[in-house]
């Protein structure tokens, strides 16, 4: 194992944890502000995917195609999660935290059955669009260029996030309904409008992650799972609900992720579950603690 | 009269506020021993790190001249120490007969009273028969059969009373038995402690805002101020503390709030 | 009432007993199938609606009663079948005290539900790369045992009399489980559930009796898993996957996790829709999804709540049925 095997997997872990980030974006979000640990995402996830793929087929034919498909699945998958907020989720505020979870695991439970219905069982796999189907190389070191434009995408979600959380009124505001939605209502903010608005805009994210890592993989309707267990552990890891914590944690899980073909070799995946285990047991509030996002 | 709890030098801190700071007194077995102190002073923390469900970082607790610092909240109810919460906490989705029997179950259990055992899916009749007493004692008969969360707050409060007490304890903690109820309840309230009191032969600790459930209730009172102990002594030795009324009594000394 | 439902659990038995006579082979396997769900139901309800503890990797302990029984009949190493059973519990009930101590030191709600998940993926990927266990392709073809009873041997290789065997099964871990759950045992579990800081101070080892239900539920699981293994002669990783863990979930929820006869009545749902649904793929997962959602919006309390909450509205007692311990 020379350098360049630890630089390759290095940036693969890097693409492979930006595409965690990408799921697990919307996922802490929503967790941050509403509380629920919503099992359907990763559904939504693949709608996202599979509405892409229904636009530009196997072979996307520009990168600007590519993107604006992922926007519009994205878009196509926030109304759904505009309709999802308010047949189930409004209707289960303040409800015993088990409950929630059964509900968005109903809600992944029909997405997945619909999504068998319209599109079949059958896969399907998507080749990177012109421009990115390539590969960069760098003296003996070969980068796909599709990793590239996923980590350059999930650099580009975190910061245009943090920005929204950290510097805009609309993130204080959140903030301070992350804290205590009590005291915001009374503090004039209105909540209700707050929670609706942070669930579409969480499966905005999915849908749009979809269509941005619908490349280089089959697509199937176990697609969701996957990427659903492996969000959830970055989003656990990085502190319930906070999105810096989530996205340094999915940068760690891809990187373990990637290297577990250096360090167990016979067992690839193995190492990040591990990994997991004895994290939450040495530091069970995640990296930065569970509070507000 | 013998000591039953003895707290010598007790600390407690959150952080760098120190809530606790070197407290000590005794409770004499048969007592009704009440804490009280304006807000903040420390009585809830004082309560709980006698309970055990907050320790002290530094100090002992002796319960009948055993250190029981240590010791895990369930090993001190075991030991004999009782308790209620602020908030009524019983089993809401239980009967109130069923509430009582688990408690006494769980008693005869830990001290080997002819306990049950874990194939006895029957409720044996002398376990039912000692909770239909205790029902009586507290003038729940009526509500035997009812889920627990369909009772009024009152009702919650004498129930939670009777979980304690189907424990047997020898010492029994009450943490503001009469917060929140109504003059009558609370007349009620204060007329039953006093009962069961004389009846069972308990220690009682308390800490209360009512200062005339305190006078009614007492036989002596430990003030804290700012986590240290003002005094401690018999309700007319607090009265005539100058210190006590300085900073407690002098300003309000009828006042509901503490 | 009492009358009424005791009517109802003869005409079910009568006609799970009666089942090789009337119904093809695909419906008797569903049974026998339905028969092993619903011990792992209960089994995953003792923990979560007796003692208020959610596990998200049960499907963990399933896997290990399955592997290991599987493993030995297919070795045919001649261990009587009964035994072989007794083991796959113990089995499970020993990995249950091991990552139970470890986990309910500190962790319940979100952190135990990932814990699970996570240690039970890890099994799986274990299970999935190891050359003994079949890899990804599992142990296929195994034997159905000769029942071996000291005083008798009973043939149980033929479908139906291993399926009589299932149904007797069921009978003897359903109803020990009863028993746990409605003795003195039970309701401090169930006390647990309600609030476990009152329940300590009643002088409870709180975190004794959790772990002292999570052996016991990780046991009876690996023990349906057991079960298993020879009913379906094919055992895959797949029977460890987490999407098997919700299994059990949902039944407690459908059929009402506070009952003892919730997890009983929503396995049958269940394989039910599964069946009426079984020819379009997706169908039975959108139809399970949608009355899963109607229960938790409109009867939190499962189908065994609803048919209270009526019966209470129509017979008016309120409030007399205690809806933690006795059903």
């Amino acid at each position: 194992m020379g350098l360049i095997d630890i630089a390759f997997a290095l940036i693969n872990g890097l693409a492979t944890g930006m595409a965690i980030f990408l799921v697990a974006a919307g996922l802490t979000l929503i967790f941050g502000i509403l509380k629920i640990l919503n099992f359907a995402h990763g559904a939504f996830f693949m709608i996202g995917a599979y509405l892409s793929y229904t636009i530009i087929g196997s072979n996307p034919s520009s990168i600007w195609l590519f993107v604006v498909a992922a926007l519009v699945g994205g878009v196509v998958v926030a109304a759904l999660g505009y309709v999802t907020d308010l047949v189930v989720l409004r209707r289960l505020r303040n409800v015993d935290e088990a409950f929630m979870l059964i509900a968005t695991f109903a809600v992944l439970l029909v997405c997945s059955g619909v999504v068998k219905l319209i599109w079949g069982v059958n896969y399907a796999s998507i080749n990177p669009p012109p421009g990115i189907d390539g590969a960069v190389i760098i003296g003996n070191l070969f980068i796909p260029s599709y990793s590239i434009f996923v980590i350059v995408c999930g650099v580009a979600i975190f910061v245009g996030l943090d920005f929204a959380i950290r510097r805009t009124w609309i993130g204080k505001m959140l903030q301070s309904i992350a804290v205590d939605n009590w005291m915001a209502a009374l503090l004039g903010i209105n909540v209700p409008v707050a929670l609706t608005a942070t669930v579409i805009v969480s499966f905005l994210l999915a849908g749009v992650a979809g269509g941005l890592l619908l490349a280089n993989q089959t697509l199937s309707p176990i697609l969701g799972d996957s990427y659903l267990l492996l969000a959830f552990m970055a989003v656990v890891i990085g502190g319930l609900g906070d999105v810096r914590g989530a996205f340094i944690a999915a940068i760690l899980l891809g990187i373990i992720e990637s290297s577990s073909s250096l360090i167990m070799p016979d067992m690839p995946g193995m190492a990040t579950y591990l990994f997991v285990i004895l994290f939450l047991l040495a530091k069970p509030q995640g990296l930065f603690g569970d509070h507000g996002i | 009269m013998s000591t039953i709890l003895e707290v010598s030098d007790v600390h407690k801190s959150y952080g760098s506020l120190k809530v606790i700071k070197g407290v000590t007194f005794e409770v004499a077995k048969g007592d009704t021993f009440a804490i009280i102190g304006p807000n903040g002073a420390g009585k809830t923390t004082m309560f709980k790190v006698i309970t055990g469900e907050v320790k002290r970082d530094s100090g002992t607790i002796r319960y009948k001249g055993e250190d029981v610092s240590d010791k895990t909240e369930f090993e001190r109810v075991r030991l004999g120490m009782g308790r209620t919460f602020q908030v009524a906490r019983t089993y809401p989705d239980v009967t109130v007969l069923d509430n009582i029997v688990v408690a006494i179950e769980v008693r005869r259990a830990a001290r080997n009273e002819n306990a049950p055992h874990w194939y006895n899916v029957s409720l044996r009749a002398d376990i039912v028969a000692e909770a239909e007493e205790h029902l009586r004692d507290l003038g729940l008969s009526d509500k035997r059969d009812m889920e627990a969360r369909f009772l009024s707050h009152g009702d919650k409060k004498r129930l939670e009373l009777g979980l304690a007490l189907a424990g047997m304890p020898e010492v029994l903690m009450l943490d503001e038995p009469t917060a929140g109820m109504s003059p009558q309840d609370r007349h009620a309230t204060t007329e039953l402690i006093l009962r069961l009191r004389e009846e069972k032969k308990m220690t009682v600790v308390i800490t209360e805002h009512d200062m005339d459930v305190i006078f009614e209730l007492a036989s002596r009172i430990l003030v804290l101020n700012h986590g240290e102990a003002l005094a401690v002594g018999t309700i007319e030795e607090i009265r005539a503390n100058p210190l006590v009324q300085d900073v407690y009594l002098g300003k309000e000394m009828y006042s509901a709030e503490g | 009432m009492t009358g009424l439902k005791i009517l109802a659990g003869i005409a079910c038995a009568f006609a799970f007993i009666t089942l090789p006579y009337w119904a093809n082979q695909g419906v008797m396997f569903l049974a026998g199938l339905a028969l092993i769900e619903i011990i792992f139901a209960l089994a995953w309800n003792l923990l979560f609606g007796f003692t208020g503890l959610a596990s998200f990797g049960h499907a963990a302990f399933f896997a290990i009663g399955a592997y290991l029984t599987g493993y030995v009949l297919k070795a045919a190493i001649g261990i009587p079948f009964l035994l072989l059973i007794l083991a796959s519990g113990l089995a499970g009930a020993v990995v249950a005290a091991i990552t139970g101590l470890v986990l309910l030191r500190r962790t319940t709600g979100i952190h135990l539900a990932i814990f699970t998940l996570a240690l039970a993926e890890v099994l799986r990927l274990f299970i999935g790369y190891s050359t003994a266990l079949g890899r990804e392709d599992g142990l296929a073809s195994i034997p159905r045992p000769v029942l071996e009873l000291g005083f008798t041997t009973i043939q149980i290789t033929s479908g139906n009399a291993y399926y009589w065997f299932i149904c007797v099964m069921a009978l003897v871990l359903g109803g020990l489980l009863w028993v746990i759950c409605h003795g003195p045992f039970g309701r401090v579990l169930v006390s647990i559930r309600q609030d476990p800081e009152r329940t300590a101070f009643m002088g409870v080892n709180v975190r004794g009796y959790r772990l002292t239900a999570f052996i016991l539920s990780g046991g009876f699981s690996a023990t349906a898993g057991s079960l298993y293994a020879p009913w379906a002669q094919i055992v895959t990783p797949e029977t460890g996957h987490w999407i098997h863990s919700t299994q059990p979930m949902l039944a407690a929820l459908l059929g009402g996790a506070h009952s003892f006869w919730g997890p009983v009545i929503g396995t049958l749902v269940f394989s039910v829709i599964n069946y009426l649904t079984r020819n379009l793929i997706g169908l039975s997962e959108v139809v399970i999804g949608v009355v899963l959602l109607v229960i938790v919006l409109a009867a939190p309390n499962g189908i065994v709540g609803l048919i209270k909450m009526i019966r209470r509205r129509f017979f008016s007692t309120p409030g007399s049925s205690p809806a933690g311990t006795r059903s």
